[in-house]
């Protein structure tokens, strides 16, 4: 699952439990997989270390 | 400016200075032209504002003094020599100064540049008609690339740029740069090399960087070879090549066409602060939205119970008022309530007197009322 599909899936479920028509037992499971969803996103943007690094490609590169 | 003569009797003169600004305006209003030539005398120093070259008529020899503006002269990187052809684009101009009349260069190009273009031309048709910049065939970015693939020359200022513009907005970036040629002709099949390599290191998007330069340094980006490159290649491409008024074969390959480095840069990774924002208030929404479905069941659970429990007392209400209602139809129906409108009961002995003919003259009655009686003798019969 990529980003941008677990954080559309989670806006849904927000969207879907604000309407407030879903019975409760459906309510809880969207809650948990929103939960479930939130986790995977934040952890995302948690681990990404943020970091440059150099491609010695140069010299490969350079071959003519 | 106006240009004040002195009259000498009826003859007008006029000072060296109001001469030149004369001519000078009106050589201004001239238009702008090409003119071939070449380049002789070149002197550059960087104390000065401007270039300053000769170009000389190869034909018959003749002359042509030219300025340039060093900034502008400096970011074509043309390198000339004496000798070399160019076409110089600008206006006839009068150097007040000295009344030395000169070319001012607007723009140079090497000569054969023509020949370039027209070539450059043939192939952007042939690459459009082989679909090759079709609007179909780009692919959206990535929201939130792993890893960025940055493709760039070592001129600094190009990589710094996009570097910054992505850490700025996206701390946790991680960013693999291939630096390579970008000029010069090494560079189209170096560039392909390092997008090939970054392709196989793993990166989500690549962008490929480099600052501006003359017609010339950014020709190995409209090279055919490398424009299909960055056509195949499997991941997005953004490209950031030159200024905004060049156009290079390969920005129309890209998948995004960035217009500086640091556009590149922004295009690449999401806005950190604003993407924690959205999901914060999507996590919000999460537990409104979940506590909003417990209330309600907890509501609706907690009138039934109401129900519930007041169901028993409602049952014997129910019982009392049909109880009351039969009582009330029970008493209506008693002799009491009849004696009570006026009406009397009649008895002779122990049988109520229903008719006349029951009874004889002189016999004994008892007549019972609502409160009382009284005993009575028959008179007479009907």
């Amino acid at each position: 699952m990529t980003f941008e599909e677990a954080q559309r899936e989670l806006e849904d479920i927000v969207q879907r439990l604000e309407r407030g028509d879903a019975p409760l037992d459906e309510a809880l499971k969207l809650w948990e997989r929103g939960e479930e969803l939130y986790r995977f996103c934040k952890e995302r943007l948690d681990t990404a270390e943020g970091k440059i690094e150099e491609l010695a490609s140069r010299a490969e590169a350079a071959k003519p | 400016m106006k240009v004040e003569a002195t009259a000498y009797g009826d003859r007008k003169v006029y000072s060296v200075g109001a001469f030149n600004r004369g001519v000078s305006s009106w050589l201004q209003r001239l238009p702008t032209v090409w003119v071939e030539g070449e380049v002789t005398e070149l002197r550059r120093s960087d104390r000065w504002a401007s270039v300053f070259f000769t170009l000389k008529d190869p034909q018959d020899g003749s002359c042509l003094g030219v300025s340039m503006p060093r900034g502008q002269f400096d970011g074509l990187r043309l390198e000339l020599a004496d000798g070399d052809r160019v076409h110089c684009f600008g206006r006839p101009e009068l150097f007040e100064a000295r009344g030395e009349f000169r070319l001012r260069a607007l723009s140079l190009e090497r000569f054969g540049l023509g020949e370039h273009l027209a070539a450059l031309e043939r192939l952007k048709r042939k690459l459009a008609d082989e679909g090759l910049f079709a609007a179909e065939r780009k692919r959206p970015l990535p929201l939130l690339p792993a890893r960025i693939g940055l493709v760039t020359g070592n001129d600094a200022a190009a990589k710094r740029d996009v570097l910054t513009a992505i850490t700025t907005r996206f701390p946790p970036a991680n960013v693999l740069v291939a630096e390579t040629y970008v000029q010069g002709p090494r560079a189209a099949g170096a560039v392909v090399e390092a997008l090939a390599a970054l392709c196989r290191e793993g990166v989500d998007v690549v962008v490929v960087a480099r600052g501006g330069g003359s017609f010339e340094d950014l020709l190995p980006f409209s090279d055919e070879r490398l424009v299909r490159a960055i056509a195949d290649c499997p991941l997005p491409v953004v490209s950031a090549v030159g200024h905004e008024q060049d156009t290079p074969l390969c920005d129309l390959a890209a998948d995004v066409r960035a217009s500086t480095p640091s556009v590149a840069g922004r295009l690449v990774v999401p806005d950190l602060a604003q993407l924690l924002e959205r999901l914060d208030r999507s996590r919000a929404g999460l537990e409104r939205g979940t506590r909003r479905a417990l209330d309600r069941e907890r509501q609706r659970l907690d009138r039934a119970r109401e129900r519930l429990r007041r169901a028993p007392r409602l049952l014997v209400e129910r019982r009392r008022a049909k109880l009351e209602q039969s009582a009330g139809r029970l008493r209506a129906l008693s002799p009491k309530a009849t004696l009570d409108r006026g009406y009397a009961i009649v008895r002779a002995g122990e049988q109520i007197v229903r008719s006349g003919r029951a009874l004889e003259p002189g016999e004994r009655v008892e007549v019972e009322l609502a409160e009382g009686g009284f005993g009575a003798r028959v008179e007479e019969t009907r």
